[in-house]
């Protein structure tokens, strides 16, 4: 069952499909059925090297600016887990000519509404606002690229709030710890280990010359993308863009990139973490898996959604449903530019251990990656993930999150127009040779996580400040500057 | 006229460009209509996308509970599309996700829903299947088992975490036991107490074409829509018995209480306010929106101005206006450190005192009008949340067409007014007060708080006004 009122993990579901009363287009023919238009994109590269990427659509009066820099949480300084999470948010406040948190009078004061993610590769600033105001967001947003003036008293100030952000996402949430216990679990050696959200005590040892020098080395046009989406007048966003943007210099300086590996993993390995008020037994598996833009991961989409979407999903069928051991399952692909992340973790119930929730999630995906997949359930798959796109592309800022992770992930627009039919193109046997290379022939790690022993003898140290502070941090779109 | 070149300026520019001229929304016009049966069905096409939304509203949901069981009309919602005379809940998952979609259903205040999404040419084989559910749900046994057992573990993580502890607590210690105390969700205790027959009797009750609504939005029109809704819905009977009337309780607070519900290793406290509020139908409904929305709305309300950007106490504070019908519930909640706990609370409460002092300016008042009136747009945009919108009218009793007289609404509301439903509703002292978190959080908070509770969160019973389980009486020793 699925509440409304539930914000969910994850979760579901399986095929046998019941007939409905009134009998629709056959499944199969579904993606064909429906048509999800192409985004009409138009893309050009300044002299500076920033990239634009605009795509119109004139159904309301709004538009969405977003710029993605090709920075994020693998980038943070040695000894500043959670920097590039932190410094987003200092891209609020004050630069030569903005006051502290003017974004916010440019953008939600006139109706609109910002915002900001850091994932483990990229950065991205992403508003929304209704139309006449695009001019003056353009020249905002390179205000902000070129002449961000943070000072002490803002630092502090910002700094305690993204303290508050790893609180109340790690410590206080009875499985943040879980998750953020994934990436330092399941690397050795990628930054990606580190996460993106930080911990207390690393984040307390960064300072405002850190922030400086983060700006200048990969705030600069030749390593960000705008991305305008909505009711623009292409002729006049072309103008305004230039203006904006276009005598921002390019660094002569190189931009630093990661070039660690992740090696191959060559063992097994299990490890059992804690927390205080752990009602329910949880249990994440864990894979390396390829980079986003390989050619297997359209397969590896696929099994995720077979497994995981949904009530009717596999993993949810068999263990939230028929079994009843766990309270919520997920099957997760994110996607990264280096190896990525498999994961499938389960929230357990009725008093299974994190054990017995390892066995039944392998066993769900060893049956898929072995047995026949009925046709009937991969076209309900297929459909689904139409619809799902259908349902992003709704908004200006939805296109363009389609098109900022295209780039991103991809290096092309175009991609966002090409995922489906790759998507679509899919074939039960893509499946599982994905399934068989990245899961069922490859190292796991498992992590079990359990409520911790009481340890009232002595008084502990004071909790926040100490607990482990264990490099952090995979949310699903990573740490966001966050509205109430 | 001159074309400039598309190249670079040598000098950026060092002052923002004026806004345009303002593009105004435009707000869908929802057609309303009556079937024979009583149903209502209200529709508002949004054809961008090949994209159709279904929700079918019953207008009664948590206000109907019976005092001890707390979650009945959640429970009953839930179980829906877990079951109909002819189809097991596994065949309708399959057969909503064979179509594309995810069938959702729940209950909150004033509604119990069952809502779905797909792509056009499904439109049809989903709404049939919302009706199934609907209207033949088999509420087998062993479904209410599973659906408890599930709600009692999602209850069990929410009360390990300060932030959902607080705010599921703060409505009791708002209301005791009056209408609006309990959580919709349910209790431990409701939820074991809780049998088929009630949740058939909660059916048969509320469910009826004469207490529902079906919403459709996207990509049709109004006659295809009343097609679709008498194919569907055309032959669900109404009851010759007239529909119970709506709970009329009293839904005034008890006394506010002040509590800690001491919750060890909490990795941070969870804080949250409430008191009772304005119905929908109140004449300062708009005002009070735009009241709310300077004190604790968005990211630059005068509550996240002061706790987050100028203090960095949280990540974040909010403040609800949750108008009703017969009544509503007005809420402010956060997390913070625990150390930060009083501190918070103290600075929250003055800031609702100083919405009775400082009226806006005419620069935070026109801010915050826009800012509402933007977020009211923006959920025109899609068809799930065009649809929730139409809910919110239809659930409260105000007719849809109200959708495009709000904006005009919103503008219209002055400082004065502002000022005036500040001072006639909100009293810092009428403001319950929960926070959920290390026991140490009690003492500062008792120098300006001397009623102050602390309930250890193993004593926490959500069925009592006063939050705190009964301990069996001590055996008297025998010999």
């Amino acid at each position: 069952m699925r509440r409304l009122a539930l914000l969910i993990l994850v979760s579901c579901m399986t095929a046998t499909t019941a007939a409905p009363a009134v009998s629709p287009p056959a499944p199969a023919a579904a993606a064909a059925a429906v048509a999800v238009p192409p985004l009409a994109f138009r893309e050009r590269t300044l002299a500076n090297g920033l990239r634009v990427v605009s795509v119109q659509d004139h159904s309301s009066p709004t538009v969405s600016v977003q710029v993605w820099y090709d920075v994020g949480g693998k980038d943070d300084p040695v000894g500043r887990s959670g920097f590039a999470h932190l410094f987003e948010h200092l891209m609020f406040k004050s630069t030569k000519h903005l006051a502290n948190e003017q974004f916010d009078r440019l953008t939600e004061d006139v109706g609109g509404t910002n915002n900001a993610s850091t994932r483990e590769d990229v950065t991205n600033y992403f508003a929304v606002v209704p139309s006449n105001h695009l001019e003056r967001l353009l020249w905002a947003e390179a205000e902000r690229m070129s002449n961000l003036d943070v000072n002490d008293a803002n630092f502090q100030s910002e700094r305690a709030v993204v303290q508050e952000e790893y609180r109340q996402h790690v410590l206080a949430d009875p499985y943040g710890r879980f998750f953020e216990s994934l990436a330092p679990r399941s690397y050795t050696t990628h930054p990606y280990r580190h996460g993106v959200i930080g911990n207390i005590a690393q984040l307390d040892a960064a300072s405002l010359a850190d922030v400086r020098a983060f700006h200048a080395t990969y705030y600069r046009p030749d390593n960000a993308l705008v991305i305008v989406a909505g009711d623009f007048d292409q002729a006049e966003l072309d103008r305004w863009v230039d203006r904006s943007f276009g005598a921002i210099a390019r660094p002569a300086a190189p931009i630093p990139r990661v070039d660690v590996r992740e090696p191959a993993r060559t063992r097994d390995a299990t490890y059992r973490e804690t927390g205080p008020n752990v009602p329910l037994p949880a249990v994440a598996l864990t894979w390396l898996g390829p980079p986003a833009r390989s050619a297997d991961a359209a397969a590896l989409h696929v099994a995720a959604t077979l497994l995981a979407s949904g009530d009717s999903s596999r993993l949810y069928r068999s263990l939230v449903y028929r079994q009843e051991i766990a309270q919520h399952v997920g099957f997760s692909i994110d996607p990264t530019t280096d190896a990525g992340l498999i994961v499938a973790y389960a929230i357990g119930a009725n008093g299974a251990t994190p054990a017995t929730l390892a066995a039944a999630l392998d066993a769900e995906i060893v049956k898929l990656a072995t047995r026949p997949i009925p046709a009937a359930e991969l076209a309900k798959v297929k459909l689904q993930l139409v619809t799902q796109a259908l349902e992003e592309r709704e908004t200006p800022i939805g296109k363009g999150m389609a098109i900022g992770e295209a780039v991103v992930y991809h290096g092309d627009p175009a991609f966002a127009n090409r995922d489906l039919d790759e998507l679509q193109a899919v074939s039960p046997a893509d499946v599982q040779s994905a399934l068989r290379r990245y899961v069922i022939d490859a190292k796991r790690v498992t992590v079990e996580y359990t409520q911790e022993k009481k340890r009232r003898a002595a008084p502990r140290p004071t909790r926040e400040e100490t607990a482990t502070p264990r490099p952090a941090a995979r949310a699903a779109p990573g740490p966001t500057r966050g509205k109430p | 006229m001159t074309v400039l070149p598309a190249m670079p300026i040598a000098q950026p520019l060092d002052a923002l460009p004026p806004p345009g001229a303002p593009r105004p929304f435009v707000t869908p016009v929802p057609h309303v209509e009556t079937l024979d049966n009583g149903l209502r069905v209200v529709v508002a096409s949004r054809r961008t996308l090949p994209l159709v939304t279904i929700q079918l509203l019953v207008r009664s949901g948590a206000e109907t509970d019976p005092p001890a069981l707390a979650g009945l009309a959640d429970m009953t919602a839930g179980l829906l599309t877990m079951g109909t005379t002819t189809r097991s809940a596994t065949q309708i998952a399959d057969a909503a996700e064979a179509l594309g979609g995810e069938l959702g259903s729940g209950a909150g205040w004033d509604r119990s829903q069952v809502s779905l999404t797909v792509t056009r040419p499904y439109a049809a084989a989903a709404l049939a299947l919302v009706a199934d559910v609907v209207l033949h749900p088999r509420f087998a046994p062993r479904e209410l088992a599973r659906a408890r057992r599930q709600a009692q573990d999602h209850l069990a993580v929410t009360l390990g975490d300060p932030g959902s502890l607080a705010r599921l607590a703060v409505d009791r210690a708002a209301f005791g036991t009056s209408a609006f105390g309990h959580p919709a969700g349910g209790t431990p205790g409701s939820l074991a107490r809780m049998t088929r027959r009630d949740v058939v009797a909660q059916h048969q009750t509320w469910y009826r074409p004469d207490n529902a609504t079906l919403i459709l939005t996207g990509d049709l029109d109004a006659a295809g829509a009343r097609a679709l809704a008498v194919a569907a819905f055309g032959a669900w009977v109404r009851p010759a018995a007239p529909l119970p009337a709506a709970r009329t309780d009293d839904t005034r607070q008890v006394a506010p209480a002040s509590v800690v519900i001491a919750l060890p290793d909490a990795g941070q406290a969870g804080i949250a306010l409430a008191a009772p509020a304005i119905a929908r139908d109140a004449t300062d409904f708009y005002p009070g929106v735009i009241a709310n929305a300077i004190l604790g709305g968005g990211y630059s309300s005068r509550l996240n101005q002061e706790l987050r950007i100028r203090r960095g106490l949280t990540y974040g504070v909010g403040s609800s206006l949750d108008a009703r019908r017969g009544g509503g519930v007005w809420r402010i909640a956060a997390q913070t450190k625990n150390a930060s706990a009083a501190e918070f609370v103290q600075v929250t409460l003055d800031e609702v005192a100083r919405m009775s002092t400082s009226a806006p300016s005419a620069a935070e008042l026109d801010a915050r009008k826009l800012a509402v009136i933007g977020a009211v747009s923006r959920r025109y945009e899609t068809t799930a949340s065009l649809a929730g919108v139409i809910a919110g009218f239809e659930a409260t009793g105000i007719a849809p067409a109200e959708m495009t007289r709000t904006i005009a609404a919103l503008e219209a509301v002055t400082a004065d007014d502002v000022l005036a439903f500040a001072r006639t509703h909100w009293d810092p002292a009428a403001l319950a007060i929960v926070v959920a978190g290390d026991a140490a959080v009690a003492d500062p908070l008792r120098e300006r708080h001397p009623g102050l509770r602390v309930i250890a969160a193993g004593d926490l019973d959500l069925d009592r006004a006063d939050l705190t389980r009964v301990r069996p009486a001590a055996r008297p020793s025998s010999r």
